[in-house]
């Protein structure tokens, strides 16, 4: 996260802040005001191996994050990114569990994902069909074929490599304690997380060192004026969707990683954590407006809320209450201050 | 200077344009054309298909009928690259920008530089956009603020800029001066002649009487889709010309006004 963090930092130093920043300068706020919140209530909680934990969690909100991003900053919105993470994990769970190689198996997970999304964005490009209803439709057409091609039933025992990207970590190290037993000296970084500030990175270039980020934005921002400047508007759309869709898919294949068996009912209700993850990181859903770090921040802001609040023993109904609440008064806060 | 005495071939002829959505009739056998150096004004009611028209050449509709030439050659625009590539640019009444991106984004948008690698070039396009920008108005400055926060004399800058950045040679202008105060307007009338002696041709749709007077060459006025008459602008006065935008045709026993000249056959046969 340090790349985020220095953009956010950098602004600080200069005489102006631009209300971008300043937003998500407030979400930073917020976000280390929870953990330090939740450090003071537990001691646990800022240990690193609970560190680690939160990243773990964090990231499949976070890789269902940033495609809600790219599609909400062209003005639409991705309904469907739950049931199809759960589509395509199942199709990965399935293609390794008929002996095909776990790389291509995820791959194909992906790929599934990707075409999701290449079915949205014709639908709302060609068909000219609002975006709320084709991924609303495409949302339950996934989570019924995922019921369908798995008999509605868990697919388990996978193997270990099916596990690996989902529960391997990097640089874990492993001493020998005093007593003579095996001790973690350190947890690792967990691979989920990597993916992430990966595809966090990438997506951020995109948005902002390439003309197909600047078309997105420009879409968004005001529909006609790209396409009277000369921008692909179609095409552009429809890429946004299919990474959305792909996006969906690597976090799919993630999750089912991480339990070792592919669930079709997993990812109920993902759809609308990557939308609060979005809109508390400053992103507007009338589009144009939203920010890769910002989502980060938000996916985490949910993250730590959900960690916390659990080591807390808070329940989980109470947390979607609170969760609940920090949606709106994030959406409230950016009014107030964009009406100044 | 007057291009069409000269004899010089005109930029661009638009010939029998025809456009309607379903039953109606917005373009109805529409024939103009414009000529190096010429501002010809486009007059009318609102919906009497000016706009329509002017969107047909620049790329940003399809006519149902009718041919475009530019030159000696026959040019379809199927969209507004085509239109662009062809060195027709279009300053929109809605000025067409992109609110949350800043001036030098919403100039390149659509034809953004970039650096070897293919990554947008923002220095760049930061430095052109300066130059060119304080051509127009030495005054801008905030080129990094997103256009929303700008005043609609800096927004209609950036509208113009974009036009005019490219090589253009036929400008087509919707209402340029609608939304600005008095210093402003002078500004673009002011840019509309020097673009003139450049030798660009400028269409101007303009519901604004002086300024029609002021900047105007010839005139073209339309009622319910059809062109009810070309002038050129010494022929007329501005009742001729209300009473052309209001009931299609001249006062009864008009003659032009400078009676030396006879009508322009073939711009107002129509």
């Amino acid at each position: 996260m340090s790349v985020e963090v220095e953009r956010l930092v950098v602004p600080l130093a200069g005489v102006k802040i631009s209300s971008d920043a300043l937003h998500k300068l407030s979400a930073l706020f917020t976000l280390l005001m929870l953990v330090g919140l939740f450090a003071f209530g537990n001691a646990a909680f800022l240990s690193v191996g609970n560190g680690m934990t939160v990243l773990l969690q964090t990231s499949v909100i976070g890789l269902l994050g940033i495609g809600m991003t790219l599609v909400i900053l062209t003005g639409g919105i991705d309904l469907s990114v739950g049931s199809v993470l759960a589509l395509s994990g199942t199709v990965a769970g399935l293609a390794v569990k008929a002996g095909i190689p776990v790389p291509l198996g995820m791959t194909m997970g992906i790929v599934v994902g990707a075409l999701c999304g290449a079915v949205n964005g014709i639908v709302v490009t060609k068909m000219r069909i609002t975006p709320f209803v084709a991924t609303l439709g495409m949302m339950l057409i996934a989570r019924g074929t995922a019921l369908q091609i798995t008999g509605a039933a868990p697919i388990s025992q996978l193997g270990e490599a099916f596990g690996k990207l989902g529960n391997g970590s990097l640089f874990r190290a492993i001493g020998m304690g005093t007593n003579g037993l095996p001790k973690i000296i350190f947890p690792g970084i967990p691979y989920p997380a990597i993916l992430l500030v990966v595809v966090a990175v990438t997506v951020a270039f995109m948005l902002h060192r390439r003309s197909i980020g600047r078309h997105i934005y420009a879409i968004g921002s005001n529909e006609e004026a790209a396409r009277l400047s000369g921008v692909e508007v179609d095409r552009t759309k429809l890429a946004a969707y299919v990474m959305s869709g792909a996006l969906a898919g690597l976090a799919g294949i993630v999750l089912m990683s991480r339990l070792v068996t592919a669930q079709p009912n997993e990812g109920v209700m993902y759809e609308l954590d990557a939308i609060a993850a979005a809109v508390i990181g400053g992103a507007s859903l009338m589009g144009g407006v939203g920010t890769v770090s910002g989502t980060m921040i938000g996916a985490f802001i949910i993250g730590v809320l959900r960690n916390g609040l659990n080591m807390a023993g808070v329940s989980a109904f109470i947390q979607q209450i609170i969760i609940g609440f920090v949606v709106i008064m994030a959406v409230y806060v950016d009014q107030l201050r964009s009406r100044r | 200077m007057n291009a069409q005495v000269t004899g010089s071939r005109p930029l661009v002829e638009m010939i029998n344009i025809q456009k309607s959505f379903g039953g109606v009739h917005a373009v109805e056998d529409v024939s103009i054309d414009l000529f190096p150096g010429e501002v010809v004004g486009i007059l009318g009611h609102n919906g009497a298909g000016k706009s329509c028209l002017m969107r047909v050449l620049s790329g940003a509709m399809a006519p149902n009928a009718g041919t475009i030439r530019m030159g000696d050659e026959d040019v379809r625009f199927l969209s507004p690259q085509d239109a662009r590539r062809q060195g027709v640019e279009t300053i929109y009444q809605t000025l067409a920008l992109a609110d949350h991106l800043d001036a030098p984004s919403n100039l390149f948008l659509g034809r953004e530089l970039k650096t070897r690698w293919g990554n947008l070039d923002d220095k760049n396009m930061m430095e052109e956009a300066r130059r060119v920008l304080h051509r127009l108005n030495p005054n801008f400055k905030n080129l990094s603020d997103p256009v929303f926060r700008l005043s609609g004399g800096q927004r209609q800058v950036i509208a113009i800029a974009r036009a005019i950045y490219f090589k253009v040679k036929v400008l087509i202008m919707d209402e340029p001066t609608a939304a600005l105060g008095p210093a402003e307007t002078a500004m673009v009338a002011d840019l509309i002649r020097q673009l003139r002696s450049e030798g660009i041709g400028i269409f101007l749709i303009s519901h604004d009487m002086h300024d029609v007077f002021d900047l105007c060459d010839r005139i073209v006025v339309m009622n319910r889709g059809r062109n009810v008459g070309g002038y050129r602008i010494e022929e007329v006065t501005k009742d001729d010309v209300l009473s052309l935008i209001i009931k299609g045709e001249m006062p009864a026993g008009w003659r032009p006004r400078n009676a030396a000249r006879t009508p322009q056959t073939g711009l107002s046969s129509n």
